[in-house]
């Protein structure tokens, strides 16, 4: 299906995760997008990280430390709505594809360039990976609860390479609408450090030091931020509960044993229980290991009070394998000659008039060079000669990668 | 500063944390936006983030229950590109102001959603708090915890995956709309919100090696970058030794003084992990925090401070990219904010002022779609404005 960015060509030189990310989403949202990958395969090729962010793509391999290939990419570049990648500060100018390269030969191209800290400033000249933004965002030392004695914590996800893909979606996506209103191009930039300031970007900072508004702490066992607002570990397995409002707090107090806690003017605030949760939660933790979480949930739902079981999804597999999942296009599953049938998140936006889907498989090396220079004008005897100068690497049928897999 | 959706109008009805900050985005690259709220104001506005989230957006008061407030917003739809909500399923539907109902009327309006579920999932209906998505997504159980078992997320990652992809999802249908010149439905939800977060996490995969999957394997002790967190002197924490795609000039372990070790193994071999990791921490805590990172980027190594989020606002590179604003806010006045995070050379757009009071625009904005002066008593004697 064609979706809303149908007809846009992008041109995608990044690396890793936060480079690649970004163009797959546009990819997801319909534009041609031309993966150009090192002849040696992008760094995380050998990892499982890579196919997460890879879908759907055409893939051109080339050598970029040949002159010749970066011409490649010049003459692409003509043709293209977009240009994308990662690369650290200095390296496009040295492969000679920076923003005023590029522009010199299309200077109506959106060109986005991500970088890990940011383009200029002291830590600029370095790349660098998520935890490192983690880090000094305040994420780790927030999911650890630091406060409280236990080590910070790095949080899972791949938090800030995520968030960085989409700063640089929104950026390059609010460039493109604007150049489809007046024609012009422009530079974006956006990086690591930005994405995942995005995160913390509930705190602000008064001239005093201190921060604004008030907000909740983690405890140290890591449950949640009030009474009412937390896990519970049950006879089996976890619930989150969110009892937030008096009524929902007094039911659940009541559904627990503990009616009197429900009643207590002194908890009749978030805040107030969040402040007596040393007083509060011995009791609601000793009540509720007396019933399983399923048990929890349902005598909850019955009464209102909002809350879920904390589910394990082994490793994502009863989320990939959902049928609600399934039918509304939330996984996608495809066929790859190499790593077999592969199935991961499918949509993250809908639409009604353009929709999206049938996502393809992430792209072998150089699966596509031939396809693609044939297409943007090349001579078949012009591209067997870039193939044996090695300045293109073409996927050979049956022989997809250059090294076991 | 130009911006890049200069003269594009946003409504924005939604709440929480995701519908608000998408808009604020798209407002801080020039959007229009109107905060239409209901008598008495968004009941989020005490919570934190909403001098942030309410940022760069007039506020106009309208209780959509009574004729004559839901008159006026389909007057504001006249003149809007986009619409946001982020109510519960069904909640636009029993005002009368789905996108069915509006789209023939409004056919080059963009109407965004942000529920918790998608539609026509069986958890649409589920409470849509975000720590529940969380637990009900399985985000929980993938970040463990200190104790076997799930933990707690205060980053609300659901939420702050959905509001990037609501903000993607406006743009991808405002760039359409240029071709087509029709608006359409565009919805996200916290749950694919957290979809968004698992690339490197949640792939099935017929013939992938195993090892491969390892790196980021849940563990208990949690995870395989938490093997990088160190504390030096002092109490402070550093997260170290990662690759920053330099050319190191000497090895962590040579500016710790200790014997080298085989990084790869370290991050598959759990057994060599747990031998080695004693030695390492016995080296970091006798160092100076400030002075190791010093060490650490003049030798190509990454190494960073962990930060708490107060002190993260003064990390210098992030004073250089300019992301610390300041914002004057009606309540707490002065205050730094972090900013627009993509930087546009030609549009770059910029916050465009502090968050409003409730209906602190209301009777102008009206007047803008001309209502006049005995209208305007009327509708706010009625409690309508």
């Amino acid at each position: 299906m064609p979706g809303p960015l149908d007809g846009v060509l992008v041109l995608d030189l990044g690396q890793f995760l936060a480079g690649p990310y970004a163009p797959m989403i546009l990819s997801d949202l319909g534009a041609t997008v031309i993966k150009i990958e090192p002849t040696r395969g992008d760094s995380m090729r050998y990892g499982s990280p890579f196919i997460g962010c890879q879908r759907g793509k055409l893939d051109l391999a080339l050598d970029l430390k040949q002159p010749e290939a970066a011409e490649i990419v010049l003459k692409l570049a003509e043709k293209a709505d977009v240009l994308h990648h990662n690369m650290t500060k200095g390296t496009a100018t040295r492969l000679g594809v920076d923003f005023d390269q590029v522009t010199a030969r299309n200077p109506e191209i959106v060109y986005c360039n991500t970088y890990a800290y940011g383009l200029e400033g002291p830590m600029s000249i370095s790349g660098g990976i998520d935890p490192l933004y983690q880090a000094v965002v305040g994420l780790e030392y927030e999911a650890g609860g630091v406060e409280h004695g236990n080590p910070p914590m790095y949080i899972r996800f791949g938090m800030t390479d995520t968030a960085n893909a989409f700063a640089s979606v929104v950026g390059v996506l609010s460039a493109l609408f604007h150049r489809k209103v007046t024609g012009k191009g422009q530079d974006v930039w956006t990086s690591l450090l930005n994405g995942g300031a995005m995160f913390v970007s509930e705190v602000a900072k008064l001239a005093d030091g201190t921060t604004a508004p008030t907000r909740p702490s983690l405890d140290k066992e890591l449950t949640g931020l009030s009474p009412c607002y937390r896990l519970y570990q049950t006879q089996e397995g976890w619930i989150q509960v969110a009892a937030t409002t008096p009524t929902e707090w007094a039911t659940m107090c009541a559904l627990l044993g503990a009616p009197e806690l429900g009643a207590d003017p002194r908890f009749a605030s978030f805040e107030g229980r969040a402040a007596a949760r040393a007083e509060i939660e011995p009791r609601l933790e000793q009540a509720f290991g007396a019933r399983t979480a399923l048990v929890w949930a349902a005598l909850f739902d019955a009464q209102g009070v909002p809350a879920e079981v904390a589910v394990d999804t082994r490793n994502g597999e009863t989320v990939l394998h959902d049928a609600d999942n399934e039918r509304l296009g939330l996984v996608a599953s495809y066929d790859h000659p190499m790593l077999g049938h592969m199935t991961q998140f499918g949509s993250l936006i809908d639409f009604s008039d353009t929709p999206t889907g049938d996502f393809g498989p992430p792209p072998m090396l150089g699966q596509h060079s031939r396809a693609i220079l044939s297409k943007f004008g090349w001579a078949d005897a012009e591209i067997d000669g870039l193939i044996e100068r090695g300045v293109v690497y073409q996927a050979a049928e049956g022989v997809p990668y250059p090294w076991p897999l | 500063m130009p911006g890049a959706l200069d003269g594009i109008r946003i409504l924005d009805l939604s709440w929480g944390v995701a519908g608000p900050l998408g808009v604020m985005l798209l407002a801080d690259q020039g959007a229009d936006v109107i905060k239409v709220e209901p008598p008495g104001g968004d009941p989020f506005r005490d919570a934190p983030g909403s001098p942030v989230w309410h940022r760069s957006r007039r506020s106009v008061v309208l209780d959509l229950k009574q004729a004559d407030g839901k008159e006026a917003f389909l007057k504001l739809c006249e003149t809007a590109d986009v619409l946001v909500e982020a109510f519960s399923p069904g909640t636009m539907a029993a005002l009368g102001l789905s996108y069915e109902d509006l789209s023939s009327r409004f056919p080059r309006l963009i109407y965004a959603s942000v529920p918790a579920y998608p539609e026509g999932h069986r958890y649409a209906s589920r409470p849509g708090w975000d720590a529940l998505v969380q637990a009900r997504s399985g985000a929980q159980f993938e970040q463990p915890a200190w104790r076997p078992g799930p933990a707690h997320l205060h980053m609300q990652i659901p939420s702050m995956g959905a509001f990037f992809l609501l903000a993607t999802g406006i743009l991808a249908a405002l760039t359409s709309r240029e071709d087509s010149g029709k608006g359409q439905h565009v919805s996200t939800s916290l749950y694919q919100g957290v979809l968004a977060y698992t690339t490197m996490l949640w792939q099935d995969v017929e013939h992938l090696k195993a090892p491969d999957s390892l790196v980021m394997a849940k563990t208990y002790p949690p995870g395989v970058h938490q093997v990088s967190i160190y504390e030096c002197a002092n109490g402070e924490w550093l997260h170290a030794g990662v690759n920053v795609g330099r050319v190191a000039t000497r090895s962590m372990e040579e500016i710790l003084g200790i014997e080298p070790l085989d990084q790869m193994r370290m991050m598959t071999d759990m057994a060599y992990r747990a031998e080695n990791q004693q030695r390492l921490r016995d080296a970091f805590i006798t160092r100076d925090r400030t002075q190791l990172c010093e060490e650490f980027f003049e030798a190509g190594v990454g190494a960073d401070p962990i930060l708490t989020i107060a002190e993260g606002f003064d990390y210098p590179q992030m004073r250089a990219n300019n992301m610390v604003v300041s914002v004057d806010d009606p309540e707490f006045g002065l205050m730094e904010q972090y900013g627009v995070p993509a930087v546009l050379s030609e549009t770059p757009g910029e916050v465009q002022g502090g968050r409003p009071r409730v209906g602190e625009h209301s009777r102008k904005i009206l007047a803008e779609l001309g209502y006049d002066d005995s209208t305007l008593d009327r509708l706010a004697a009625d409690g309508v404005i």
